[in-house]
């Protein structure tokens, strides 16, 4: 994967999820939001290990896999921070903890969404407008 | 029984999130949907204190969720996540129990249990988790279950739907984007690390640190977590949505909001600054400062010109949450002390001040303080309990808030802060001027004029909603006529976040992965 592409990528994300935000309309802040978020998964995966023909996958025990190296371990006296650092050392896989924490962000992101449309939904109701400048009654 | 001690740590936020799930299926049997939520509370109660108990006999109790060991989720109980649980247990027994006759039937029964208790479920992983992004994960949790309260309707409908629904939205969105920032902030964190265990990262940073490679954009990632839990705390340029949810939300909600939830970003700050970025806290200390003494302000004077009773109470949280972090951003072991005194202490009045005024307004017919006047007459026992709420928070001598407000401004001139202790002790006068303000508009002076305002009787109050307001009422006075076990909990607490070793030993013993 190109990282200089991808880095473009989310920041181009953030700007429009940031702009949105900024708008009047409840439905477009929302979408902002949501734009936002993707970004920020799209982050988070960045920060894993990209190479190509690898899968997130740790075969084997846990033992087993330290026994044998192929789950490389922290040596701080050497500067070694696992597992960051994929050039030197022989993996079969990429960083699986990544993935599981963008699913973690994605299935949240979901929930909060849903919970903010129809929030949105029963707002347009009350007040019948979806202009986020209407809501001042709680002034003062 | 040892097999049980050993497992708190998931039970305190296993039990919670199983009884959300029960609650929903028992939607039909309203009685036994109480006692069971009672019962539950309880337990729970008991076995926070059971915890507290054995962190402070056996030192730091670590619980190892899944076999991953630090790469995995680890739950850690030290003495500040336990203390913090036992406080959010006695407060949430007592919301719930004022709630029982409080909250209208229709809600009570179908959701408000079993939101309640995905709100404690929460509270008590974000204190007891030992991981980042598993804290961010218990954070969304507390953000949309509270969200979901504060929409829900208490009896008598003194406030309208729609505010609700505005300060929820209001609430909803900024939370959401702290919660994008936190995001951020531990991705980045991850990439420059490869961990998210917090003692793990402690020990990487502190190793760079002493190498010189430290790179420089962890400062900006410590910033970012000031920002994340600032807004969670509502410190001061994030402060403005407080004022809207917290009178929004029903007084039992508004008690856990104003008593626990901005707790929750006060031991953000206690728990990351002080143990990730140690290195950082040269940069980060004066900015704490800086927030602290602009929240105290805004939120004093905001408060003077309050006619709503709730506001002016959601107000006084925002200035009083200004002086607990003026404590942690002073940073030495005398101010942090009193600080978290000062935390213990803010909870419990704050949370029976909410409760009291639940009960007010009730009692009133309406949330105008200026349409009150003479309920001392009427209402013998709420009045009592605001005046001892009230005395505590302004920091009057026999109340705990004394204790705090005396601790905290007295380590703040042993250490040589003069200037900041000079502010904050102007704008605490302030404090004592709109509490007592607020008493005397209620309860003293005329009674009410009921040509002008119409007929309005007020409702039949149970003990349900008089149990807990007085339960707090003498936990106030208690904790001001024998603050000693408090304050020697809170040097204890100070003791391991000043010297986070023992921390990072407990997590990451034996771990040769």
């Amino acid at each position: 994967m190109n990282s200089v592409l991808l880095s473009i990528t989310i920041s181009i994300l953030f700007g429009i999820g940031t702009f949105l935000i900024l708008r009047r309309d409840i439905i477009k802040v929302i979408i902002g939001l949501s734009i936002l978020s993707h970004a920020v998964n799209l982050l988070i995966v960045s920060t894993g290990i990209f190479d190509i023909g690898k899968v997130p996958i740790i075969t084997g025990s846990h033992e087993t896999a330290v026994a044998s190296g192929t789950i490389f371990t922290d040596d701080i006296a050497n500067g070694v921070l696992a597992p960051v650092i994929s050039v030197m050392t022989g993996t079969h896989y990429v960083d699986p903890l990544v993935q599981a924490l963008v699913l973690t962000a994605i299935v949240i992101s979901l929930a909060t969404t849903a919970f903010i449309l129809i929030l949105a939904y029963r707002i347009y109701e009350e007040y019948k407008t979806t202009d986020i400048r209407e809501l001042k009654r709680l002034r003062g | 029984m040892i097999d049980v001690m050993q497992h708190l740590p998931i039970l305190l936020i296993a039990i919670p999130i199983l009884m959300a799930a029960v609650m929903i299926l028992l939607r039909s049997h309203p009685k036994l949907q109480n006692n069971l939520n009672v019962a539950v509370s309880i337990v729970l109660l008991l076995m926070s204190i059971q915890l507290l108990f054995h962190v402070w006999d056996n030192g730091i109790q670590v619980y190892e969720v899944g076999e991953w060991g630090k790469y995995g989720i680890l739950l850690v109980a030290d003495l500040l996540g336990s203390g913090m649980v036992l406080l959010s247990s006695g407060i949430s027994l007592m919301a719930l129990i004022y709630s029982l006759d409080y909250i209208q039937e229709h809600s009570l029964s179908s959701t408000y249990h079993s939101l309640f208790n995905l709100l404690i479920a929460g509270l008590n992983g974000t204190f007891l988790t030992g991981d980042l992004f598993n804290m961010f994960v218990f954070f969304e949790i507390l953000l949309l279950s509270s969200c979901a309260l504060v929409v829900s309707q208490g009896k008598g409908g003194h406030t309208k739907t729609s505010d609700k629904m505005e300060a929820t939205f209001k609430y909803l969105i900024l939370n959401m984007i702290g919660s994008i920032v936190m995001l951020i902030a531990v991705a980045s964190l991850y990439a420059t690390l490869g961990t998210l265990n917090m003692a793990d990262i402690a020990i990487k940073i502190s190793a760079l640190s002493q190498s010189g490679t430290l790179p420089w954009h962890v400062f900006v990632i410590a910033l970012l977590f000031i920002v994340v839990f600032g807004n969670k705390a509502a410190i001061f340029p994030m402060h403005y949505w407080l004022p809207d949810v917290h009178p929004s939300a029903p007084s039992p909600i508004s008690a856990m909001l104003s008593g626990v939830m901005i707790k929750v970003g006060a031991y953000g700050v206690l728990r990351v600054c002080f143990l990730i970025f140690q290195d950082a806290l040269f940069l980060l200390k004066p900015i704490i400062i800086f927030l602290a003494l602009a929240t105290i302000m805004v939120g004093a004077i905001s408060a003077i010109g309050q006619n709503d009773v709730k506001r002016l109470l959601a107000y006084s949280s925002v200035s009083q949450i200004g002086y607990i972090f003026l404590g942690i951003g002073m940073g030495t072991a005398l101010t942090i002390t009193a600080s978290l005194v000062y935390l213990v202490n803010h909870a419990i009045a704050k949370s029976m001040l909410f409760l009291a005024s639940g009960s007010i307004i009730h009692h009133a017919g309406t949330r105008d303080m200026t349409r009150m006047g003479g309920m001392v007459q009427s209402a013998p026992l709420l009045s009592s309990a605001f005046l001892i709420g009230a005395m505590s928070i302004a920091g009057l001598p026999p109340m705990g808030g004394f204790i705090a407000k005396f601790m905290l401004f007295n380590a703040g001139i042993l250490d040589q802060y003069y200037i900041p202790v000079a502010i904050a002790l102007t704008f605490a006068v302030l404090t004592l001027f709109y509490m007592f303000r607020a008493w005397l508009r209620m309860f003293w002076g005329e009674e009410r004029d009921f040509v002008e305002h119409g007929e309005y009787r007020p409702p039949n109050t149970s003990l349900s909603v008089h149990i807990p307001i007085i339960i707090l009422t003498a936990a106030v006075i208690a904790l001001g006529l024998y603050a000693e076990p408090l304050i020697i909990l809170s040097q204890a607490i100070t003791e391991q976040l000043l010297d986070p070793q023992p921390y990072i030993d407990a997590v990451l013993t034996g771990e040769v992965r």
